[in-house]
Parts: C-alpha cells; sequence; structure tokens
C-alpha cells in the first residue's frame, strides 16, 4: 500500500510540477508565447493572443492543485485533456513539416517536437495513473 | 472510462479551466488589447547602411531581389534543401549561433541582405540577422513572413541543395 502512495504522490508531484512551471515560464512573457502559438499555424492571430493569455494560468491553476493534493481527480483530467490537445498539436506540426519552438516551456529552440511528444506521453501516463488509480475515495 | 463520465470530476474540471481562463484573461487583457507589433516606415531600396535589420514586406522582398539583394535562409539545411527563394543562400541559424566568428567574409559585404525563415512564428531569421550586423554586416533586413508567404504566393521555388 505504502508502495501505491509513493507512486500517487510521484504522479502527482511530477504532472503538477511540470505544470506550474510550464505555465509559470509562459505567463511571465504572454508575446513570446502568442509567438510559439502563431508559430503552430493552427489558430487566427487572436486565437493565437487568447490562447497565450489563457492557457498558461490554466496550467498553473492546475499544476497548483496537483502538487497541493486538491480536486485532484478533475485536475489531472484537465491535465490529461491538455496534453492530449498538445500532442494532437505536436503531430500536425509533424506532419506538415514545419520548423517550430515549441513553445512548452517558453521560448525553447533547443526541444525537437519528437522530444516534446514523449514528454507529454510521459505527463499523460501520470495523469491517467491519477485519474484510473485504485481507491479513487482516497484524492486528497 | 469512469471518470471521463464521472459528473462531479466532470464538472469540476470545466470549472477548473474556466477559472484559469478567467484569470489568465484578465492579468493579460492589455495583451489582447494591443495591436502585435508591425513594422512602420517601410525602408526604400536605397536605405542607407542600417545598424539594426529592418524588416520588409513581400512586394519589397521583390524590388529589393531585383535591384540586387541577396536572400538568405536561416532555416535548418533540410527545410531548405525542401525549396527555397530562387539564388538564396543557406544560413542555418542553428549551425552558425555557436560558430558566429564564420559568418565574417561568408556573405557578399556590399549587397543587402534579406534573411527569412518559416514566418511570424520563427525567429531564426530575426537572431540571424542580429548576428550577421554584429559580424559587421551593414545593410541587414529580415522578411518576417518567410518562406511560406513566397510560397503562398505562387512565386517559384528552388529545391535541391544549392549552397
Amino acid at each position: 500500500m505504502t508502495g501505491l502512495r509513493w507512486l500517487n504522490l510521484s504522479a502527482r508531484l511530477l504532472l503538477g510540477g511540470v505544470f506550474l512551471w510550464a505555465g509559470v515560464v509562459k505567463a511571465l512573457d504572454p508575446l513570446s508565447f502568442a509567438r510559439s502559438v502563431a508559430g503552430y499555424q493552427l489558430l487566427p492571430q487572436l486565437g493565437n493572443l487568447l490562447v497565450a493569455a489563457a492557457l498558461p494560468w490554466v496550467e498553473i491553476v492546475v499544476g497548483t492543485l496537483l502538487v497541493a493534493g486538491r480536486l485532484v481527480r478533475p485536475a489531472a483530467l484537465v491535465a490529461a485533456w491538455l496534453n492530449l490537445l498538445f500532442m494532437a498539436a505536436i503531430v500536425s506540426v509533424l506532419a506538415r513539416g514545419l520548423n517550430v519552438d515549441c513553445g512548452c516551456f517558453g521560448h525553447d529552440r533547443a526541444t525537437p517536437p519528437e522530444l516534446a511528444l514523449l514528454r507529454d506521453l510521459l505527463l499523460l501516463a501520470a495523469a491517467l495513473w491519477l485519474l484510473y488509480r485504485p481507491s479513487p475515495s482516497s484524492t486528497a | 472510462m469512469s471518470s471521463f463520465c464521472d459528473r462531479r470530476s466532470l464538472g469540476q474540471a470545466v470549472a477548473i479551466v474556466l477559472f484559469g481562463c478567467v484569470v489568465g484573461l484578465g492579468v493579460n487583457h492589455h495583451v489582447l488589447t494591443v495591436a502585435p507589433p508591425t513594422p512602420v516606415a517601410p525602408p526604400t531600396v536605397t536605405a542607407p547602411a542600417v545598424p539594426y535589420p529592418l524588416p520588409v514586406t513581400l512586394p519589397e522582398v521583390r524590388e529589393l531581389l531585383a535591384a540586387g539583394a541577396l536572400a538568405v535562409d536561416a532555416r535548418p539545411r533540410a527545410l531548405f534543401n525542401l525549396g527555397h527563394l530562387p539564388m538564396s543562400r543557406s544560413i542555418p541559424f542553428e549551425e552558425f549561433v555557436t560558430l558566429p566568428q564564420r559568418l565574417a567574409g561568408l556573405l557578399p559585404a556590399d549587397r543587402p541582405l534579406l534573411i527569412y525563415c518559416s514566418g511570424f512564428g520563427c525567429r531564426d531569421s530575426f537572431d540571424l540577422a542580429q548576428l550577421l550586423i554584429a559580424a559587421g554586416y551593414r545593410d541587414v533586413r529580415v522578411f518576417e513572413d518567410g518562406f511560406p508567404a513566397w510560397r503562398d504566393a505562387g512565386l517559384p521555388v528552388a529545391t535541391g541543395e544549392t549552397r
């Protein structure tokens, strides 16, 4: 049972920590993040700005809840959907052969899309573990 | 699939997203109201040497190329080989950022240089332009709309490794 608890704790801190970090970095420089979003060429200009304004704060809220151990299941649910969304965006970028800056953690030209995809997969696994783990009653 | 259908978690998840959006839009409303920085004062073909990369638009690029400017592709070589502006030189930012001293003398000093990459979301052209200016090139301009705008305008595209 202690093993499971450690797994729960690590999944929570990993997922929450990464979301919190990614959110804070991008919230500090929304215009730079808007450029990264524009690089994906998926949204009109206003859409890029809206995503850049709102998404980092959603990530911050989700990350904070996960790290704090409050509302873990709904927070993990949002994290899972966001990761699916990020992965879809990266796959579309790879399919179109675009040369983009991932933007996952602010301006970051060093991360190739394939690595970002793997990272998202790991985070998705952590989110799914939090959603489907045994004894869902002990969420706090 | 219980948790994805669990109404309480779903409702709370929606509330989390809404809360984050409201906070984010509240904090960043200035980002939405200011127009994205757009270049003003288009440069003329005979613009004097500038210490800062000037942004140029597609019509200006065509005019400058006709007047003897050199197009410089800042994207990775693989993308250059797939398609680039005719007569352009491949100077991938990612290769030269570690060796900026190699830029000196590499390109003609007497021609305006038009740097481009993959458009608005891509910074390589601007970053390379700054390296070129630091390396001593005097007339360096950035074609911000980049290769996608050139291609989408139906202008000729060259492929293969022509340097």
